[in-house]
Formats: structure tokens, sequence, C-alpha cells
């Protein structure tokens, strides 16, 4: 009759657990917290950044506690959303800078403008980023941080192979890489350059490398623009250098899985180019040996124009708290914590902070994306993925896949 | 504890007459009531904002001013005009249908094995199906992952080593058929374990003096399991096929996240990510809303010999 | 060796075959969990990990919430399927032992609910919640589980107590014992086993579900184990697969340490449940 006694005690439980949860809801609305919502990369690469702003902001206003809620760029959309529906938001949150512009335009965030003023380096914030903060000639997003793409390579294999100096145009990388590809035949599987074929954020720069551009506004109609000579130059550019010096393998891969500084790590390859902290993971035994460049443009001399990716920070409109977000968001992006994030390999979000990194010169000429409306579903829907496959596997040509892609981008630009 | 003590007033069935039928009357409902409430209390007013939902134009802006735009059917008209909608409606279904399929065959060889071992393999299986059973699909979504990644998994290692060909860097996420079948065999690895353990413990309520009998009999291994065994399982395999088909038809982890966001395009869209992408990720919500209940409609017309067969035997005897 | 022999090895080879192919994944989640970032990341892979690294464990037991996560996941499971199985239970007796008008319509209820889309509900059930304060609650959580754990429960619990032989509880009546009495002594007995095969599957359910869990929990310190887990992923930098194979296998121990206490009932409930279902 063992069994009647662990029945009984689990219904004991069931029943005791019913009211216990019938007691425990708690009430939400608690006075004196700033809930905010960062992304998880602060949770792993500068929790003391974070701490930095919240013991700053308790001190400016006693009483008051923090609640720093880290969230996955997956689903903190949708997340996002679901707060906005329930009139539950955040009171700061972290945004995608090309994530910024369908949300400023609905009415998601607080006016920013009047409180400029009181960032730290406002006067100097980098521009491209910036930018994405904007809507109608209106702040509604701080400049958190920003990344720039560089090569990270290794610099034993370089050495060995007599490059002495860094790159100066795509022409002479890929004579370099040549150099390299040649004295490594032997090992099965590399490639002197890792490129995933679908990484949308390295390719285009070969588009805006060549003038060109994504699409553009014509009485007050987006017009794609991927079929314009100079950005088809630019994708063949960006064919031709695939084919020459990355994997076949991976013409169809995204730059997440595998992680293009895996595949370095393995000793598979040469060099990467993503973003500097590719530096981070490039394995112990080539820690010594790996440097970085910044990736050249065809034309000597020059930088190649590269995505500026980052994150803003923004106040949602229902916040009830709007003043102490301002506050907490101006603790966070201080000078001294701009300067910590640039220590962790980010660009700091105002030009006099930059220091001299390799970073910071990539990030000389860069990029963005349209600033539109609905620029998030042809992200989401994958069209410039699609693109680069189809070009890289040569399933359609160039020109093909570029005014499919480009009519695709068109149409979805112009939803109401 | 009270309604549970009143519940044993009388096991069997309802006699007419007297003022005391009214109390006893009332019995089953005091019963069904919490079930009833709770699931009411929980689902009832999402439902209704389903259906309302379904009815507006519903977007980010709308739902920052929590008031939609009423525009009748016309997000249940786009959808259903929606080529998109039609093509993935084809996949899902054929798609579901080879991963129920596989799942039941796999799974009642398994079960039919299981009757045949010697019980240390059985023990041996069994508890090997138990760990298969307790990783969690985003786990397994994840070892799934790092065993076919194109640089250095270790399926493509072994099927080199095995000779079966060069698979070295091969890409097992190439087409949205090799995709989708990836993902198949992750759905039928994990449903496996519920299937082939219900499965044998059906089996293993034939009785044994009936197999021995007809083999006595000299009656053929076929004959005794088409006469014998098929029956006794055949109810627990409708009723898993039902189930299987429920799940199947509208999931959307193990897809979602094994071909990877970077890859979901409107050629590989199985119902359930239609529905999140075209719903949520689009913020879209009315139109979000109008899917879900079409999926709801056809869902219900798959298994309707699931709920008639349900409704069958939920008579009382 | 005589043909029934042969015939049984054969079959056990088969068995052995289908236990190697199955097991396999979990074997090389856990042994990549041992392994070192070298051994990870070489193309020729290591069967067993040689070297042995507590590394990625200590790296994964350092992420924040781990305990607090676990101790949710628990809580959250607990309750879900004690209060399923209590409610699942009495309307399994309604619908076993009782006639009355509207039992199709609860019939239709129990299936139908399990046929809705679930990410449809996320921001209608969001908003629910959230108007009585029960977002980013444990609460809110278990609410949202038990409709799910519900309907199964009570189909499958009905197929036990079904099959109870009215003699015995005519028996227990007689007895002379009190109403209670019965239930407790008599009926709870025998419906055991089915009320443990059913918390397998909703302790299963619950434990592993994700979306709502991520959906309605923000504090880390209140969020359940499988939406720890899947922080390991969540960032825009590198995915650290040792850590991360090491966290699967820490999220899926519980899991496994439950079946072991439960494990010479699983069989046995099933059988019965099944079989009627």
């Amino acid at each position: 009759m063992r069994l009647r006694v662990v029945v009984a005690a689990a219904l004991a439980v069931a029943l005791g657990a019913m009211a216990a949860t019938a007691g425990a809801s708690s009430g939400r609305a608690q006075a004196n917290k700033l809930t905010v919502w960062l992304q998880v990369d602060a949770q792993s690469g500068w929790p003391d950044v974070v701490a930095a702003a919240n013991q700053q902001f308790q001190q400016q206003n006693p009483g008051w506690t923090v609640d720093v809620q880290y969230q996955n760029w997956g689903d903190h959309l949708q997340k996002f959303d679901a707060t906005i529906a329930g009139n539950d938001t955040p009171d700061v949150i972290e945004m995608g800078n090309t994530e910024m512009t369908a949300y400023m335009a609905s009415g998601a965030f607080a006016d920013l403008t009047g409180s400029k003023g009181e960032f730290q380096n406002s006067g100097t914030w980098l521009a491209g980023l910036a930018k994405s903060g904007m809507y109608g000639g209106k702040l509604y997003g701080v400049p958190y941080y920003a990344g720039s793409r560089v090569v990270t390579y290794r610099s034993d294999l370089f050495k060995k192979a007599g490059i002495t100096s860094s790159p100066t145009s795509i022409a002479q990388l890929t004579a370099d890489l040549a150099k390299v590809a040649n004295m490594e035949k032997g090992v099965k599987g590399f490639t002197p350059m890792y490129l995933a074929g679908t990484d949308w954020y390295s390719a285009l720069d070969w588009v805006f490398d060549y003038g060109g551009s994504i699409a553009t506004t014509h009485a007050h109609k987006w017009v794609g623009t991927l079929d314009s000579p100079q950005s088809i130059a630019g994708l063949t550019a960006y064919k031709n250098f695939f084919d020459t010096v990355a994997q076949k393998s991976a013409a169809t891969l995204d730059e997440a899985n595998p992680a293009p500084y895996t595949v370095y790590s393995q000793g598979l390859t040469a060099a990467i180019l993503g973003p500097a902290w590719f530096s981070c993971c490039t394995g112990t035994k080539y820690k010594n040996v790996t440097a970085q460049f910044v990736m050249p443009s065809h034309t000597a001399g020059k930088p190649i124009p590269g995505f500026l990716g980052g994150s803003d920070l923004a106040v949602p409109a229902q916040s009830g708290q709007k003043a102490q977000a301002v506050q907490w968001i101006s603790d966070f992006t201080n000078t001294s914590n701009e300067q910590s994030l640039q220590a962790k390999g980010n660009i700091p979000n105002a030009t006099n902070l930059l220091a001299n990194t390799v970073n910071a010169r990539a990030a000389a000429r860069s990029w963005f994306v349209p600033q539109a409306k609905h620029w998030v579903d042809v992200e989401n829907g994958n069209i410039l993925r699609t693109m680069l496959a189809q070009i890289l596997t040569g399933k359609l040509s160039v020109a093909q896949a570029a005014s499919t892609a480009s009519a695709n981008i068109a149409y979805t630009l112009n939803q109401s | 504890m009270a309604t549970a003590a009143g519940t044993t007033t009388k096991w069997s069935r309802q006699r007419p007459l007297s003022m005391r039928r009214l109390g006893r009357g009332a019995v089953p409902y005091a019963l069904v009531a919490p079930v009833v409430v709770v699931m009411g209390a929980i689902l009832g007013y999402p439902l209704y904002s389903l259906v309302r939902l379904s009815l507006d134009r519903y977007g980010l802006f709308e739902l920052i001013q929590h008031k939609g735009v009423y525009i009748g059917l016309k997000n249940f008209g786009s959808v259903l005009h929606d080529s998109v909608f039609w093509h993935t409606l084809v996949r899902t279904i054929v798609f579901a249908a080879a991963n129920v399929g596989l799942t039941m065959v796999i799974g009642t060889l398994i079960a039919l094995l299981l009757v045949q071992i010697s019980t240390w393999v059985r023990l041996l299986v069994t508890a090997g199906l138990v760990l298969v059973w307790s990783m969690p699909p985003v786990v397994a979504v994840q070892v799934w992952n790092w065993m076919t990644n194109v640089q250095n998994g270790v399926l493509n290692y072994v099927l080199t080593e095995l000779h079966f060909g060069n698979y070295f860097q091969h890409n097992w996420y190439t087409s949205p058929f090799s995709q989708l079948s990836m993902v198949t065999t992750l759905i039928v690895w994990g449903a496996l374990p519920f299937v082939v353990i219900t499965v044998y413990a059906a089996l293993s309520q034939v009785p044994r003096e009936l197999v021995e009998a007809a083999e006595i009999d000299g009656a053929r291994s076929w004959r005794v399991f088409k006469d014998v065994t098929v029956p006794v399982i055949t109810p627990v395999l409708l009723i898993l096929t039902s189930l299987s088909i429920l799940w199947d038809f509208g999931v959307f982890t193990q897809p979602y996240l094994l071909i990877g966001q970077p890859h979901i395009t409107t050629g590989n869209y199985l119902m359930g990510i239609y529905l999140f992408e075209q719903g949520y990720v689009s913020a879209n919500f009315g139109r979000g809303a109008a899917i879900s209940i079409l999926m709801l409609v056809i869902v219900a017309a798959l298994s309707v010999v699931y709920v008639r067969r349900m409704i069958r035997i939920g008579e009382v005897t | 060796m005589n043909r029934r022999a042969a015939r049984r090895t054969g079959w056990n080879a088969v068995g052995l075959l289908v236990f190697v192919v199955a097991v396999f994944p979990v074997f090389w989640m856990v042994s990549t969990a041992f392994k070192t970032d070298d051994q990870i990341n070489a193309l020729t892979p290591t069967w067993f990990p040689t070297h042995p690294t507590l590394r990625h464990f200590r790296d994964a037991l350092d992420k924040p919430y781990f305990w607090a996560d676990v101790k949710n996941s628990i809580i959250v499971v607990v309750f879900t399927v004690g209060i399923a199985m209590v409610l699942a239970f009495l309307a399994a007796v309604a619908l076993s032992k009782y006639r009355f008008t509207g039992r199709k319509l609860f019939i239709i209820l129990v299936i139908g609910v399990q046929m809705l889309p679930g990410a449809g509900l996320i921001i209608p059930l969001y908003v629910v919640l959230a108007r009585f304060h029960e977002v980013n609650t444990l609460t809110g959580v278990i609410l949202v589980y038990l409709t799910g754990a519900l309907p199964f429960s009570v189909w499958t619990l009905r197929g036990f107590i079904i099959g109870i032989p009215k003699e015995l509880e005519e028996a227990a009546m007689v007895d002379g014992s009190t109403r209670f009495g019965a239930f407790t002594r008599i009926l709870l007995p025998l419906v055991a086993p089915g009320l443990v095969a059913t918390s397998v599957f909703a302790f299963i359910t619950s434990w592993n579900e994700y979306i709502f869990a991520r959906v309605l929990l923000n504090d880390g310190s209140k969020q359940t184990i499988t939406v720890w887990l899947s922080y390991f992923l969540g960032t825009s930098r590198q995915t650290d697969w040792g850590a991360l194979m090491a966290a699967s296998t820490l999220t899926a121990i519980p899991v496994v340490i439950f079946f072991l206490l439960i494990q010479r009932r699983i069989a046995f409930g099933l059988t019965a449940g099944a079989v009627r279902g």
C-alpha cells in the first residue's frame, strides 16, 4: 500500500499547489523599478558596463532598482510586440539598427529629441549609427555601439608565403591568397579565405564598392536598384572573388553555421571576413599568429565600404518612467562606458572616442540598409540570401538573380 | 476534496425518478466543471480575440494603438488567394504524411521487435528510448545541428568512412527537400519513444496462450499476427496516428531551428512557419489570426476520423 | 544452436542496432560535452573523450541562473502535473461513469483544444495574462501549460477508470467503509498506474516547452531551463559547442532522474491506458 501513500501525497501536493498559486500571484506594477531589455551579448560580453551604469543610476535615483532582462536576437521583437499588446513594455529596449525604422514609423518609441543634450558626446555621434535612430527628423534611438567588418588572418601563413604588407586592393588580396593556397595545397579541406556565401552583410560590400545600392526612393516609392549596372558589376566581382578564393560548398551557407572563426580555428582557412571581435575565437593554437587588416576596395588604397551594424537604445512610448529611462540610457552610454565597449572590440558611438583600431579604420567607409518601414521584411524574407545563393551556385545568372531580388525588394518595401 | 469524495456516491448508471436523481444528475457536471472552467478561463478570451483579430487589419501601428481596423473577411481572402499558402499547405500535408507514416511504421516495427528479443536487449532498447524521450526538442535540434554540420559533422565522417561515397564537407541543407528530410529524421527520432512504448504496451496485452495455441495449430505466424495481434493493437495505432497528425501538421520548433532563420524562405515553409512568419515576424497580426483559424479548420478536417472515433469510444458502455 | 535460438540471436542483433542508432545522438551530446575544444574542432572526430574535461560544464554552470531556472522548471512541472492530474481525474470519472447531456460537447472541447495552433494564441494569451498581472510569473506559465496537459490527461485517465470492474467499486461500498475510504482504498490504487503514465506525458511536455515560457517570462531568475538553454544560441557572437552540449546534458538530467524514479510503473501504466484508449 506504499502506492496509496504516494498517490495521496501527490494529491495533497497538487491541492496545496493550487492554493499556493492562487495566493502567490504578485502584482507587477512596481514603483521605482526600471525595466531594461538588453541583448544577451551584453550579458556575456560586458556585464561590468551594465553594472557600472546601474550603479550610477541608483546613485542618482536612490531607492530605484534596475531590472535588466536579457533577450535573444532571434525572438526579441516578437516578445516586444507581445508586451506592447499587453501594455507591459520595458522602459528601455535595445534594438538592432536595421530593426528601428518599422517601430519608429508606427509610433512605438518616445521622441527623445528634447533630451539629446543629456547624452554625452551626442554632438559627435557616429553619423551612420545616429541616422538609424532618426525618423522624420526626430530622435528615437540613442546610438549604443557599432561594429564593422574586417579581415582576420593568419599572419604566419601570409609571412611564409612571402607577403610582407597588408593588401591594399582586392586584386592584391586575391594574389596574396593565391600564394597561400599554393603553399597549403596539401591540407585537406583548406580554403584560402572562408566566406559564407549568403552572408549579405559582407557580400553587399562589393555592391557599394562599385557604386551600387539596394534601393532608393523615387516619387515617394521605393525602387529596387540591385539590378543597376553598378550593383551588377559589384555582384559579379563578388562572385569572381568567391569563386577564386572561397570554399565552393559554402555557397549556400550563412555566417552563423558554421561560424567563420570555427573554420579558422580548425586551421582550414587563412583569412575570414567579419566583425572585428572574430579575433576572440580563433582557437588557442592560432592566438599568436592572428592579425587583422581592413578589407580593401577594388580601388587601390581605399577600404571597401563595410556594413555598419550596431544597436540603438530606445524608450517605448508606453513606458511610464521616461525621464528615468532617458537617464539610464545616458548613464549607460557615457564616455567611460563607451570606452569600455571599445576595449571589448566594439566601435563606440561617437567619433571623438574612436581609437585608431582596425575596426575604426574600417568604419571610415560604410553602408547601411534602406530606411524603410518594411526593410525588416526584406531581411526576414531572406531575399538577399536567396539571391546570393542563386548567383554563387550558378543557378541563375547575376543579372537574372539581381533583377528578381530587386523586384521582390521593391514590392516588399512598397507594401502599405 | 469534497467533490472528490462526492464522486463515489454511485458509480453505476443514473436511474430515473425521485428528487435524488436531480442531485445526482448534477454530479457529472460538477466533476467536469473544474476542467471546463480552467480551460474556458484561460482560452476563452484568447479564442474570442483571435476571431476578432482575424477580421481586422492589425499591424504594428494598430498594435500600439490597441485598436484594429475592421476589414471583414479580407484577411481570409488574401490568404486564400496567396499561392504561397496553397504551396505551403500541400507541402505540409506531404511532410506530415511522411513523418506520421515513418513514425508509425518504424515505431510499430521496433515494438514488434521488442517482443522477439531477449529481456536484456529489450531493457537496453527501452532504456535508450527513454533517454531519447528525455531530450527537449530545443536540445535535440542543437545536437542534430552539431552532428550534421558541414565542416566536421560526424554524419559526414561516418558515411565517408563506411564508403557510402565522399561526404567530406557535404551540406545537408541545400534544397527544400533535403532540409525537410533532415527535419523528418529529427522529428521521427524524437517521436519514436512514445510510439514504441505505447505500441509495445498494447502488444503485451495480446494473450500469449492465443498465440501459442495458434502456433501449435500450425498456423503460419503471419496469420497469427493478422488474426490475433492486429485487432488488439489497431485502436492504439489509430489513436497514435491521429495524435501524430495533430502534432506534425503544426510543427514549428524543429523545422524553424534546424533549417535556421537565414534559410527559411517561401520555398520551404511549413504551415507553422508560414503562420509565424506572416503573422508575427511581419507584424501582420490580423493575417496571422486568419491563418491560425484556417489551420484549425484544416486540422479538424484532417482528423475527422479521429474525432468521430473518439466520440464513439467515449460512449459509456 | 537450434533454429529458434539462431533467430533469437538475429533479432537481438537487430535490437542492438536499433539501440545504437537511437542512442547515438544522446551519446554524441554527452561525449562532446567532455571533450576539449581541440577535439571538438578536429576534422576527424574523437569517439570517446580521451582527456575528459569538466570545463564546459563549469562554463555552463557559470551562466547565471542555472539553479534558479531548474528550480522554476521543477515548480512549473510539479504544479502543472499535480493540478492537471486532480482536475483531469475528476473529469475522467464523469466521462467514464456517467451519461449526461453535453458529454459529446465536452469530448469535442477536449479534442478541439489539442488542435489549436499554439503559435496563433501567443499574443492573445499574453494580453489576458498581462491584464491579470500574470506575465513574468510562473503562475501564468502553469496556467498555459494546463491547457496543454488537461485534454490529453482527461482522455488517458478515462481509459484507466473505465477499466475498473464495477464489482470492485460495489464491493467497496458494501464493505461498509465510508465513501472517502472506498475512494482512497479501492479506486486510487487501481488508477495509480494510470496517473503515473499520464503524468509522464504531462511532465515531459511541460518540461520541454519553450515558446510560451520564452514569451511569458522575462527575468533571468524567473525563467525555465529551456529558456536558460536558449541563451547559448541567442547571441550574435560565438556558439560554444562544448558549453552548449554540456548545458544540454544538464537540461536532460532531471528528466532522466524522473524516469528512473518511476520507470517500473511506466510500462504497466501505459499498457492499461493505451489499450483501452
